[in-house]
């Protein structure tokens, strides 16, 4: 309990820093808001105008705190650019609901593949005493590392999508109306991410437990007359797991904070293309609000994986 | 009952067992003797099929009963062996601390020898999901009735507060409560044969002699035979009916213990016991020193050591923890000081803080020398890999140079002083361009002397000095260290867990507890009259 709530005065301390740090950012960074909205041709009242509209005729400090205190209340903004209808910018939560579960069912559908795939393949490597089988699977998952996760989506698209035609390329489907033609979609994308990653936690697994098998209480399974299968799955996997969750971690992290590439390879509408393209518009509120999420994301999923820690080790918990 | 034929093993081409032949029969304890390398354990992990699968039976083969385990040019037969491991084999290890899984709750990994060898296990395509819902206790009945004789077998090794001993995860267990459970675990099938594999060295003498003592009292109860392999020859004696004497891969010697011990045939095994450092034999390097009216080189006064706690936290106060209390001392020039004391009793502590590597202290040092030097346990980790030796060497001068411009020495002088060491500490010239790499250990441990003592300091503290080396190697090393103190009137604290070699080489014994020094005494008088009974305990323990 007093670990979580340490964990907690942490994570406040750090959001708190990092809305700071985004903030001014965007003080320094060349480029003013007034004229990417209006273009160059305004007149200065016009500006002028849009200014006190969005309230930048103020100074940074004040304007800091008043929109700490918004977002505080749960109000996060409207964003300078997507307008709802004619006459209303459109609420940053709004925005943002509207992409969020997109990326999140596209982590979850990727991690779900990552995982699934992964420890059983990396168990296998690692039992393989067969040199061919191991050859292979060293150059598999070699390649698999190696591709670019684009050039990846493109061949998924092609492969799955034109030449088999699992899947319409571009033809997304969106979660409101149908939500499991919506998944049918996203498997795809969730395959491009997932691949390099299997690959990845896979080669990753295996080094760990090559590693774990030469320590002394596999012998003692071994002395107990287990087999090997056993002694794999029983004893050796759980404390191989260690690291690997540390690299699960940090995988969720990247793909909850949006996948830009694959997003925009497949056009989902996700966060990670929101993200970018509010960059470039200098759609400041929405930047912000994101910056926010994405550090809240990281945060909360090293806390899972230190939570997890503890329940694998159990030494962890009494150090 | 065991029968090893002719067995020779080779890995890689290389034989590390030569044609070792070894029966035993039921009830019997056999020792198995012999230095780092002498094939004993690969002997033992032969015989209970363990030997990992790039070594090479080339020769010979091993039989149970007249059943054969394993023979030359076969493939070993897993499924044959896993009936015999655990049920008619057993096995202990060396280390309790590795030997067990830490994340597995102790108690379930005694339960899964009993399943492992339980009568009904699940057969066909499912049988792995199905044992899985088995160990996760679905059939209570079964699951109850093996938890009882899992507490049972805890009793037995005379482990008290079975429940929670169960409920425990091995770092939760002290060293000699985690090999009490894995004696609990390998005896609790009742196999006829247990083979254990030095396995009280990394224990404290006090509690080496209570495993002993619970081996000898389960050998004459349930009459198993037992393979008891060991570096220690007086552990052997006092165990073992019959002793065999391995040397390179071979048996050199075989007899009954007494017969040997009275009557070595052969020049090593003479070899061996000399160097064993022994009550029994007359101490040959304790100069006699007394301590005379001379003043101390390092005389110590309520001294009292903190250590902080670990935790690296932002709101956590930390915590100090006293380590040493209230300890007085002196230690005078040419003499031996000996520290004796289990671990964790403050031995190390107390040296760092003469040796004014730890600065969280109270009380008081009063140095009437040069900065002491130190010289470790383990000559492989201790010296860098990437210098030479005789870089190495030099290094103690040029960091007393850089504290210190009037101490400072050309290059030549250092050189010569380099070279001079290596001779003082018994090695050859052509050493002074080598890395520690290609040294033996004894080697290593000669030049990590050599760096304490290139800066002549009045002092030296030396960390179980030859605790990692073979005994006949630890012997040169005593010696060594004896000839030196003499030709250039050193004083050592001299740090170590073995009786036998403090005994030796120590004019003076100071006992440590939790803490605390509760006894110092000249050796012979201490030997013979030891004031507390913590002190009687550790004497009488080997």
């Amino acid at each position: 309990m007093k670990y979580i709530g340490k964990k907690l005065i942490t994570l406040i301390m750090t959001l708190f820093l990092v809305s700071v740090a985004a903030f001014l950012a965007f003080q320094i960074i060349p480029g003013d808001v007034v004229t990417s909205i209006l273009g160059t041709e305004a007149t200065p009242e016009r500006e002028e105008q849009l200014r006190q509209e969005l309230g930048l005729d103020k100074p940074p400090v004040v304007r800091y705190f008043a929109w700490a205190a918004d977002v505080l209340r749960g109000d996060l903004g409207v964003s300078y650019r997507y307008s709802k209808n004619m006459n209303e910018m459109m609420p940053v939560a709004e925005l943002i609901g509207d992409k969020l579960p997109v990326t999140l069912w596209l982590a979850a559908v990727s991690m779900l593949l990552i995982i699934g795939v992964s420890i059983p393949l990396g168990v296998l490597w690692a039992r393989s005493s067969n040199h061919f089988l191991d050859g292979l699977l060293g150059v598999i998952t070699q390649a698999s590392m190696a591709v670019p996760s684009f050039f990846l989506g493109i061949l998924v698209t092609y492969l799955f999508g034109i030449l088999l035609k699992l899947f319409a390329p571009g033809g997304y489907i969106s979660y409101q109306e149908n939500f499991s033609g919506f998944l049918g979609y996203l498997f795809f994308p969730a395959m491009s991410i997932a691949v390099p990653k299997i690959a990845m936690t896979a080669r990753f697994l295996r080094n760990s437990m090559l590693t774990e098998l030469r320590a002394d209480y596999v012998r003692t399974a071994y002395s107990k007359g287990a087999t090997k299968r056993r002694v794999m799955y029983r004893h050796v996997l759980r404390n191989a797991m260690m690291p690997v969750v540390t690299f699960l971690g940090m995988i969720i992290a990247e793909i909850v904070a949006g996948s830009i590439v694959i997003e925009q390879v497949f056009s989902l509408p996700g966060i990670g293309r929101l993200l970018i393209s509010s960059i470039s518009t200098r759609d400041f509120p929405v930047v912000e609000i994101l910056i926010l999420y994405i550090t809240f994301v990281v945060i909360f999923v090293y806390f899972l994986v230190d939570i997890l820690y503890r329940v694998i080790d159990p030494r962890i918990s009494e150090a | 009952m065991i029968r090893i034929e002719n067995l020779s093993v080779a890995f890689d081409g290389a034989e590390v067992v030569k044609n070792v032949s070894l029966d035993l029969v039921d009830g019997e304890v056999l020792g198995v003797v012999g230095e780092s390398g002498s094939g004993k354990s690969v002997t033992a992990l032969t015989l209970m099929g363990l030997v990992s699968e790039s070594a090479q039976i080339t020769s010979g083969r091993v039989l149970f009963d007249d059943v054969v385990l394993q023979e030359a040019g076969k493939p070993r037969d897993q499924a044959l062996y896993r009936r015999y491991q655990g049920a008619q084999m057993s096995m202990i290890f060396q280390e309790p601390m590795t030997s067990l899984n830490p994340t597995q709750r102790v108690g379930r990994q005694v339960e899964e020898m009993l399943w492992l060898h339980a009568e009904h296990r699940p057969q066909g395509p499912w049988k792995h999901a199905s044992d899985a819902l088995l160990m996760s206790g679905r059939r209570t009945g079964q699951k109850e009735e093996f938890r009882t004789r899992v507490l049972e077998a805890f009793h037995a090794v005379g482990l008290r507060d079975e429940e929670r001993v169960y409920a425990s995860y091995p770092h939760q267990l002290s060293g000699g409560m985690r090999q009490r459970v894995m004696i609990a675990m390998a005896l609790i099938l009742h196999p006829r044969l247990l083979v254990a594999d030095e396995p009280t060295t990394a224990l404290d003498v006090t509690v080496q002699n209570q495993i002993i003592a619970l081996l000898r009292k389960i050998n004459s109860k349930q009459n198993n035979a037992m393979l008891f392999i060991t570096h220690d020859l007086n552990l052997a004696r006092r165990l073992c009916g019959r002793i065999a004497v391995m040397k390179d891969g071979q048996v050199v010697e075989l007899g009954e213990t007494e017969e040997i011990f009275r009557h070595p045939r052969q020049e090593y095994t003479k070899r061996l016991m000399e160097a064993v450092p022994s009550r029994m034999k007359k101490r040959t390097w304790a100069a006699g020193m007394t301590p005379d009216s001379s003043v101390p080189v390092v005389r110590v006064h309520d001294l009292s050591v903190f250590y902080q706690d670990g935790s690296n936290s932002l709101f956590a106060q930390k915590k100090k923890q006293c380590v040493v209390a209230d300890a007085s001392f002196e230690i005078y020039p040419g003499e031996s000081l000996g520290l004796v004391g289990e671990s964790g009793c403050g031995k190390t502590s107390l040296s760092k803080a003469i040796l004014g590597m730890n600065r969280d202290i109270r009380g008081e040092i009063v140095s009437n020398t040069i900065r002491p030097q130190m010289v470790f346990q383990d000559p492989y980790s201790s010296l860098n890999p990437t210098k030479t030796i005789g870089w190495l060497l030099q290094e103690p001068l040029r960091a007393a140079g850089a504290l210190d411009q009037s101490k400072a020495m050309t290059r030549a002088d250092m050189e010569a002083a380099a070279y001079d060491m290596l001779h003082r500490v018994g090695m050859e010239d052509k050493y002074f361009h080598r890395k520690p790499s290609q040294l033996s250990g004894g080697q290593r441990q000669r030049v990590s002397i050599g760096q304490a003592l290139i800066t002549h300091p009045g002092l030296v503290v030396a960390d179980e000095p030859v605790s990692a080396l073979d005994v006949t190697i630890q012997a040169q090393i005593m010696e060594l260290m004896r000839r030196l103190q003499q030709e250039m009137k050193l004083a050592y604290l001299f740090i170590s867990h073995d009786i036998n070699v403090v005994y030796q080489m120590c004019d003076r014994i100071m006992v440590m507890k939790e803490g605390r020094i509760i006894e110092v005494g000249e050796t012979e008088k201490l030997f013979r009259a030891p004031r507390e009974e913590y002190t009687r305990e550790l004497l009488s323990s080997s």
